[in-house]
C-alpha cells in the first residue's frame, strides 16, 4: 500500500539534512502528539498536553536553536542554502500530525529569521538573544507581532500603505525606544510568548517605509501585557491573543537593522510565511489526511466493494493525490526560491513576495477545495472527531485566512505581474 | 422582517400564520439565544436544551404536525411544507443545531402524522409523547457504509444498520453499535431503518428510547450541532408493537426523505441569512486601504457571491415547499420527482452554506475563525449536516439514476 512518502520530493535539492530532521519530527510526532491530538481543541487555553511535547521538542532536542549561529549554542541553520527547505521538510511532518503544533514552531524562529539570517545577521541581537533559546531544556516561544485592531492588510500593504496604518508608535528617547500600541492576533501569545518581534512605525501616519521598524521586545519587559488566548474553530496548539505595549522601553540596538532595512526584511519573512510556511502546513495536513483516508476507503464499502472501487469516489481520491502532489511542488519550489537568492533574487524582492503569495492563495485554496469535497465521501462519520479528519479540515482553513488573506495576494500578484500602479 | 424583502420567496405561498410564526421565533431567537450566546456559547444545559424545549413546547413546533386527535395542532396538509421553510428558516439563524435536532422530529412525524401517511394507531400509542407537555427528542439512524468482511443487507448500496423480524403482534430489532444522524444520547423515540427477515423490502420503525434492551453508548465529540448529543447505540432484541412501523419499501424512504430534506435545506438557508447579517456588518464597519470595506470591488464582488448564494438556496427551498405542497401536480413526496428534487435542493443549499461561510471567513480574515464573531459556530454546523446528509459522490448516482435512466449504477 502507498504511504506518505510516494509522494514526489525535489530530490535534487532537498537538505542534507532532510532525513535526520524529518526522523527527528516524524519521531516526535509518533510519540509525543498523535497519541494526544484527540486532547488539544479542548486544552486550547491551558496547553496542558500542548506543552510537554513543545518542551521535548524545542528545549530538550534543541530544535529552536537552530538558527542561531553554532559559537553561541545554535545550529547554524542560518547559514545553509538549505534552510527553507529543511524547514518546509519539518513544518510538513508536524502539521501531518497537527497544523497547531506546527504554526507554533515554525513562529519560533520567524521573528529570529531577521536577525539569524544571511545575508542580514546581526551579530550583536544574536549574542544578546541565543542564550533565551541555547541555554535552557524549556521551549522558547517568540512571535511576530503585526495586526492591529484596525487591521492586519494594510499593515503588511507596505507597497500601497507603506505603513501608514500601523499604530504601534516606538518614539526614540536617547538611547531607548519607548513604545506604545496594541497587536492582535500573534502566534505564540496568550502568555505563552518569551521574545517579540514587533512592526512599529516611528512616526504616526508616516508613509515613508524608512519609518518602519522591526524591534524586539522581551516579555518580561514593564509594559508588555499579554492577552489571554481567543478562543478560535480549530488550530488550538497555537496561542492567539492581545498583546499592549504601555511605554515599554527596550535598548535602541533592539530595532533588528535600521531605516528602509526592517521594512525590506519585513518583506522577507512575509514572503517565507507564505510561501515556505503555508504551504508546507497544508501539504502536511493533506499528507495526514491521506494516511486517514487510505484506511477508511479500504475498509467502508458501498454496493458491497470497498469505497475506493467506486468510481464517482476514486474521482475524489484522484484528485486528492493530485492536490497533495500540486501543494508539495509549489511549497518546494517556493522553499528553493528563498534558498537561492542568487538564482532567484533577494528573499524581500517585490517579484519573490508576489509569488510567495500567489503559492499561498493557491495552495490554501486548494487544500479547503479538497478537504470540503474529501470530507464528505466519509458521510456521517466525517464530522466525528475520532476519525481526526475534520480536525484538519477546521485547523487547515486559517492558512487561507491570515497574513493578509486572498484579497491582499490577490493585488500583489496582480501588481507585480500586470504592474498595476493604483491597487 | 427584512429578509423577506431582500431575498426573493414566493411570498404569495406564505399565509399570514406562517408569517407570523417566522416573527415570533426571530423575537425568540434575538431574546433566548442570539443575546445569550456570548456568554454561553454552545453549552447544551444552560442555553441549548431550553430553548429546544421551549421552541418545542412554547412555541407549538413539537405539535404542529401531530393530529389534533392526539394532542396536535393538525397543521398535517402539504401546505404545512411552507409552514416548516418559514419556521426552520428562522430556528437555523438562531442555532443550526437547534434547527437539525427539530427536523429530526418533523421527519419522524411526517412518517406517520400528515394527512397523506396517517397512522392512526401509531399516532394514538405515541399521543402522550408528541402531544403530552415533555420535550420530546427524536433520531433518526439510516443506512451507513458497509464494512469490509461484515455483510449487512443493503438499501441502495449502503448497509442497514439494524435487523427486524416481524412475528404476529410485534417486531424484534436487533442492532450493534449503531450511528444515529442525532441526539443519541438523549432521543425519546428513534426511527429505525431495518432490513426485515424475509423481505427485500427495508421498513422503518419507530422504537421508544425507554425501550428494553436499548443501550447508549458515551456522547462522541464532533464538529458542529450542539444542541445534538450524540451517541452510538444498541439494539439487543428490542420489541415494540407491529402497528410501530411507520414505511415500508422505496416509496416510504423517500417520503420521509423528501420532508427532511426540505426541513435541512430550510435549516441551511437560515444559517445563510445569518451568515450574511455577520457579512452586512463586517463590510459596514471594516476599513480597507482607508474605505469602508464594502466599497472595494474585489471585496463587493465576493460579497456579491455570498448574497447570491443565499438568494437561489432560499428560492430553491421555497421551491421544493411548492412541490411538497402540491402533490396532486408534482406527485406525492414518495415519488422520484420530489425525492430526487428534495435531493438536489439539499445537497445545493449544503454546499451554499459551505461556500458562503468559507468565503465569509475568508474576508473576515482571523476575526472569522475566531468563536466571538460566531460565524465558524455556522461553518461547523453546515458542514456537520453536510456530513449527515450523506456523500454527495454516492447522492449524484440517485441523481443520475433519475435523469439518465442509468441501470447499472
Amino acid at each position: 500500500m502507498r504511504s506518505i512518502d510516494d509522494f514526489t520530493r525535489p530530490k535534487e535539492y532537498i537538505s542534507p539534512l532532510d532525513e535526520p530532521l524529518g526522523k527527528i519530527i516524524r519521531d516526535w510526532v509518533e510519540k509525543d502528539v498523535i497519541p494526544y491530538r484527540r486532547l488539544y481543541d479542548e486544552d486550547w487555553l491551558k496547553h496542558e498536553y500542548i506543552m510537554p511535547p513543545f518542551n521535548r521538542l524545542l528545549g530538550e532536542y534543541g530544535l529552536q536553536r537552530l538558527l542561531f549561529p553554532e559559537d553561541l549554542g545554535g545550529w547554524g541553520l542560518g547559514h545553509s542554502d538549505y534552510a527553507m527547505t529543511a524547514t518546509y521538510r519539518m513544518i510538513e511532518e508536524m502539521s501531518r500530525a497537527d497544523a497547531g503544533m506546527a504554526v507554533a514552531f515554525g513562529v519560533v524562529f520567524w521573528p529570529i529569521m531577521l536577525i539569524t539570517m544571511e545575508p542580514h545577521v546581526n551579530r550583536r541581537l544574536c549574542e544578546e538573544f541565543a542564550p533565551m533559546y541555547c541555554e535552557t531544556n524549556e521551549a522558547c516561544f517568540s512571535c511576530l507581532a503585526m495586526t492591529e485592531p484596525q487591521g492586519g492588510a494594510d499593515i503588511e500593504n507596505v507597497h500601497i500603505m507603506k505603513g501608514k496604518t500601523i499604530n504601534t508608535i516606538a518614539t526614540l528617547d536617547g538611547d531607548e525606544w519607548i513604545i506604545n500600541g496594541h497587536k492582535l492576533w500573534p502566534t505564540n501569545t496568550g502568555g505563552v510568548c518569551k521574545l517579540i518581534g514587533a512592526v512599529c512605525n516611528t512616526k504616526a501616519g508616516s508613509t515613508d517605509p524608512n519609518d518602519i521598524a522591526l524591534i524586539f521586545i522581551p516579555c518580561d519587559a514593564p509594559g508588555v501585557t499579554q492577552g489571554t488566548a481567543y478562543e478560535k474553530a480549530g488550530m488550538a496548539a497555537d496561542k492567539n491573543g492581545d498583546v499592549w505595549f504601555d511605554n515599554v522601553r527596550v535598548p535602541a540596538w533592539y530595532r533588528a537593522h535600521g531605516p528602509g532595512l526592517d521594512a525590506k526584511y519585513f518583506n522577507e519573512v512575509v514572503a517565507i510565511g507564505n510561501g515556505v510556511g503555508s504551504t508546507a502546513f497544508n501539504s502536511g495536513q493533506l499528507l495526514g489526511v491521506f494516511e486517514i483516508l487510505q484506511d477508511f476507503v479500504n475498509k467502508k464499502t458501498y454496493k458491497g466493494r470497498p469505497l475506493k472501487e467506486h468510481d464517482a469516489v476514486a474521482g475524489v481520491l484522484g484528485d486528492f493525490a493530485t492536490t497533495l502532489l500540486a501543494l508539495r511542488t509549489c511549497g518546494y519550489q517556493a522553499a528553493r526560491m528563498m534558498d537561492r537568492p542568487d538564482l532567484y533574487g533577494p528573499r524581500y524582492s517585490d517579484e519573490q513576495l508576489a509569488k510567495a503569495r500567489a503559492w499561498k492563495y493557491f495552495c490554501a485554496d486548494q487544500f479547503v477545495n479538497i478537504m470540503e469535497r474529501v470530507m464528505q465521501i466519509f458521510d456521517t462519520f466525517g464530522a466525528d472527531r475520532d476519525w481526526d479528519i475534520e480536525k484538519h479540515w477546521r485547523d487547515g482553513k486559517i492558512v487561507q485566512l491570515w497574513l493578509g488573506g486572498k484579497q491582499l495576494g490577490q493585488m500583489e500578484v496582480a501588481r507585480w505581474f500586470f504592474d498595476c500602479e493604483t491597487l | 422582517m427584512k429578509e423577506y424583502d431582500l431575498f426573493p420567496y414566493s411570498k404569495e405561498r406564505l399565509g399570514d400564520l406562517d408569517v407570523a410564526l417566522a416573527t415570533n421565533i426571530k423575537r425568540w431567537a434575538e431574546n433566548e439565544i442570539i443575546s445569550k450566546r456570548l456568554e454561553f456559547k454552545e453549552d447544551y444545559e444552560e442555553l441549548l436544551k431550553p430553548a429546544l424545549k421551549s421552541l418545542s413546547l412554547d412555541l407549538g413546533l413539537q405539535k404542529m404536525l401531530w393530529p389534533e386527535s392526539c394532542g396536535g395542532d393538525e397543521h398535517t396538509g402539504p401546505d404545512a411544507a411552507f409552514t416548516l421553510v418559514a419556521a426552520l428558516e428562522q430556528i437555523g439563524r438562531a442555532d443550526t443545531g437547534l434547527g437539525y435536532v427539530l427536523a429530526n422530529t418533523l421527519a419522524v412525524q411526517s412518517t406517520i402524522a400528515m394527512a397523506a401517511n396517517l397512522k392512526k394507531e401509531l399516532c394514538a400509542a405515541l399521543a402522550s409523547l408528541f402531544g403530552g407537555k415533555k420535550l420530546v427528542v427524536s433520531a433518526l439512524i439510516l443506512t451507513t457504509y458497509g464494512e469490509v468482511g461484515d455483510a449487512k443487507e443493503e438499501f441502495r448500496g449502503k448497509a442497514l444498520q439494524c435487523t427486524a423480524k416481524q412475528t404476529d403482534k410485534s417486531w424484534i430489532i436487533n442492532g450493534q453499535n449503531v450511528r444515529p444522524i442525532a441526539s443519541g444520547s438523549v432521543a425519546d423515540i428513534f426511527g429505525v431503518m431495518c432490513s426485515v427477515e424475509g423481505s427485500d423490502e427495508p421498513a422503518f420503525i419507530l422504537v421508544p428510547g425507554t425501550s428494553k434492551g436499548l443501550s447508549r453508548g458515551e456522547v462522541f465529540k464532533k464538529t458542529g450541532l450542539a444542541a445534538s448529543l450524540n451517541s452510538n447505540i444498541s439494539l439487543d432484541k428490542v420489541k415494540v408493537p407491529a402497528a410501530y412501523c411507520a414505511w415500508q419499501g422505496e416509496a416510504g424512504y423517500q417520503d420521509m426523505m423528501s420532508w427532511f430534506y426540505l426541513a435541512l435545506s430550510a435549516v441551511g438557508v437560515g444559517s445563510l441569512l445569518a451568515t450574511y447579517e455577520i457579512m452586512k456588518q463586517w463590510g459596514d464597519d471594516r476599513i480597507i486601504k482607508g474605505d469602508t470595506f464594502k466599497e472595494n470591488p474585489l471585496t463587493a464582488s465576493l460579497m456579491a457571491e455570498i448574497a447570491s448564494e443565499v438568494s437561489t438556496s432560499r428560492m430553491l427551498t421555497y421551491d421544493l415547499a411548492g412541490m411538497l405542497a402540491q402533490p396532486d401536480v408534482y406527485g406525492g413526496a414518495g415519488g422520484d420527482a420530489t425525492f430526487t428534487t428534495a435531493t438536489m435542493v439539499v445537497h445545493h443549499v449544503m454546499q451554499a452554506g459551505m461556500k458562503a461561510t468559507n468565503s465569509t471567513m475568508e474576508l473576515m480574515a482571523s476575526a472569522g475563525y475566531a468563536k466571538e464573531w460566531q460565524l465558524e459556530r455556522y461553518w461547523r454546523d453546515i458542514k456537520t449536516i453536510q456530513m449527515h446528509v450523506g456523500a454527495y459522490e454516492i447522492a449524484k448516482m440517485d441523481i443520475a439514476r433519475y435523469f439518465y435512466d442509468c441501470h447499472k449504477i
